[in-house]
């Protein structure tokens, strides 16, 4: 079995994320009234297509504009951690996404508008998000589907243990296009159902949704920190997860030994497909039985390449308010009794394990903790 | 000291060969028929790989500026009956994934970089910053369609992959390290995979706040 790696500890200096319900303090309190951002709304945008579950920024539509639509409330996102001098040697900045400017190819490609193309493809994207926010070029691209923004964490974790940053800026993000919403639902995984994370139900479904994040590491200042990650990939199957759910396993088992007993709850991935509800769930609540398990795609939708960042700061806000938001748009039966379906006190545990997993059968989780 | 030793190395410079001729060339190193469903890139990825022969305990560090190119013109241009196989191989990093999940082969830690001037220096610090014994270091590109009138996409195919070590062993075929520096330098992927590929040695700046030194024994 393959060996994964779990690091040291480092600090959130400041995080912060940006969802369909605001930023961190208005999307947890949502969440705790158990709203759900998503609606259904033709798959294809303009062109139209079957209804399907989806949540959008305020007044952004899924067809991208040139410049991006996203780009502002981005730049509002990062205002109070954008001070000059990100991109440098010692300030990296880690930019996680799964599908950066596909929006705009897809539109260049329909409506043949070469406007687009500046912003297009991943790195052209990035380069031009990079002036826009006066980052320098030391900006290091994660892309690995939905466990991106992990990534991202790990090695901006591993710059400033290892004391060649003084402190990283990870910033992930994905916005919505009929290029990711056509995708999925060509998969056949996208449908008019809204999702049901860990549901035991007859169909299983996922819904999309814009989402952004970004968290400043740091070796000694901040009132969370994350005391372990850890990685596995299965290479099993490009959509499917080994049956016998060990691949799940694989990933929580370093962060299980590093647990020395403490209490923790957990932020699972729980998009709402079955088989990967199933097993997840079913390892988690083997790994740390009686731990309860929470998922929030049901209500944000599945935010992508952003979803690890956007949902760790959402942790982070529900350490803080000390309530967990529950399980939105699940319901009985749960495939385990692990399963919170609604929002519970988190000031008797010690940290959340947030776990996301990725195409290619990729797993990625991390433990955080009140400093 | 940011440093690792190079034990195995697998270059495959296609230039602007054909899908056609790099699925017949390369077919060898695939299942029987796997190639018909693999992009360009994954071939010339995965053939390297499949020399080095990556193993569960060690870390792959995967490099792509563009990755699949030509699934991602053929994806757009399916619409609006999206395809769900060019979705799915258009999406980083499918180039690296194909061969490994044609093998079955699972690992610890995979971290899929993208970038232009400064990727192969961020790719070499995560191989370097990695605490696993071994590290395969791989990546490629694909020679693009249309996307490459828009600097979207790469205009020759080629892929590479290295074993990183931290011991030297008895018989290592290089040795890479990166120094921090105050000075600044760029260098793309594909001058990267040329110096690999000719087994050059360089002493220089290849990014803000790093220069590489690689040398062949």
């Amino acid at each position: 079995m393959a060996g994964p790696n779990a690091s040291g500890k480092v600090f959130l200096k400041a995080c912060e994320c940006l969802t369909p319900f605001g930023q961190s303090a208005d999307t947890l309190a949502a969440l705790l009234r158990g709203e759900r951002a998503m609606q259904l709304r033709p798959v294809l945008g303009r062109e139209g297509g079957d209804a399907v579950p989806i949540a959008l920024l305020p007044g952004r539509v899924l067809d991208e504009t040139a410049p991006p639509s996203w780009l502002e409330p981005v730049r509002n996102l990062l205002t109070p951690v954008n001070d000059t001098g990100w991109g440098t040697a010692r300030r990296p900045v880690f930019v996680t996404s799964s599908n950066f400017g596909a929006g705009n190819l897809y539109a260049h490609r329909r409506s043949g508008d070469e406007a687009h193309m500046k912003y297009g493809a991943l790195v052209n994207c990035v380069d031009w998000l990079r002036q826009q926010l006066g980052w320098q070029e030391n900006v290091a691209i994660f892309s690995h589907a939905c466990v991106s923004a992990h990534l991202g964490l790990l090695q901006a974790s591993r710059m400033v243990e290892s004391g060649l940053a003084d402190e990283a800026l990870v910033f992930s993000f994905d916005f919505l296009s009929p290029f990711v919403s056509g995708g999925f639902y060509a998969l056949k995984i996208l449908n008019a159902e809204f999702p049901a994370p860990y549901m035991n139900r007859a169909t299983g479904s996922i819904g999309l949704g814009d989402g952004a994040g970004y968290a400043v590491l740091s070796r000694a200042r901040g009132d969370f920190s994350i005391s372990a990650q850890s990685m596995y990939n299965e290479m099993h199957h490009f959509t499917a997860n080994q049956p016998d759910g060990t691949g799940f396993e694989a990933c929580l088992a370093p962060i299980a030994a590093q647990m020395a007993g403490r209490r923790v709850w957990l932020k699972g991935h729980g998009t709402g497909t079955l088989d990967a509800g199933r097993m997840e769930s079913g390892a988690f609540a083997k790994m740390f039985p009686g731990a309860p398990l929470v998922g929030w795609k049901g209500s944000l939708g599945h935010t992508l390449g952003s979803c690890g960042l956007v949902e760790l700061v959402i942790a982070c806000a529900a350490l803080r308010n000390g309530r967990t938001p529950g399980t939105i748009g699940s319901g009985a039966p749960a495939f385990t009794a692990e399963v919170a379906l609604e929002p519970f006190a988190n000031d008797k545990f010690d940290g959340v394990i947030c776990a996301s997993n990725a195409f290619g059968g990729a797993h990625a989780a991390l433990l955080l903790s009140h400093a | 000291m940011l440093e690792r030793f190079i034990q195995n190395i697998s270059t495959d410079d296609a230039g602007t060969e054909a899908l056609a001729e790099t699925r017949e060339r390369l077919k060898g190193f695939f299942a029987l028929g796997a190639t018909r469903r693999m992009t360009q890139l994954g071939m010339v990825v995965g053939a390297a790989l499949n020399k080095i022969v990556p193993a569960g305990e060690d870390t792959l560090v995967y490099a792509s500026t563009y990755a699949e190119s030509r699934s991602l013109e053929s994806y757009l241009d399916s619409f609006p009956t999206a395809s769900p196989t060019l979705f799915q191989t258009s999406i980083h990093p499918s180039g690296a994934q194909q061969a490994l999940i044609g093998k079955q082969r699972s690992l610890g830690e995979v971290f899929s970089h993208s970038g232009v001037d400064q990727l192969p220096s961020q790719a070499l610090l995560t191989a370097l910053l990695a605490p696993a014994p071994r590290v395969i270091l791989c990546g490629g590109e694909e020679r693009g369609g249309w996307l490459v009138n828009y600097y979207s996409a790469q205009d020759r195919t080629f892929g590479y992959a290295l074993a990183l070590t931290r011991e030297p062993g008895p018989a290592p075929l290089g040795r890479l390290a990166l120094v921090p520096s105050e000075e600044t330098g760029q260098m793309t992927q594909s001058a990267w995979f040329d110096l690999l590929h000719q087994r050059r040695a360089l002493d220089g700046m290849i990014a803000l706040g790093w220069r590489l030194q690689l040398s062949w024994s």
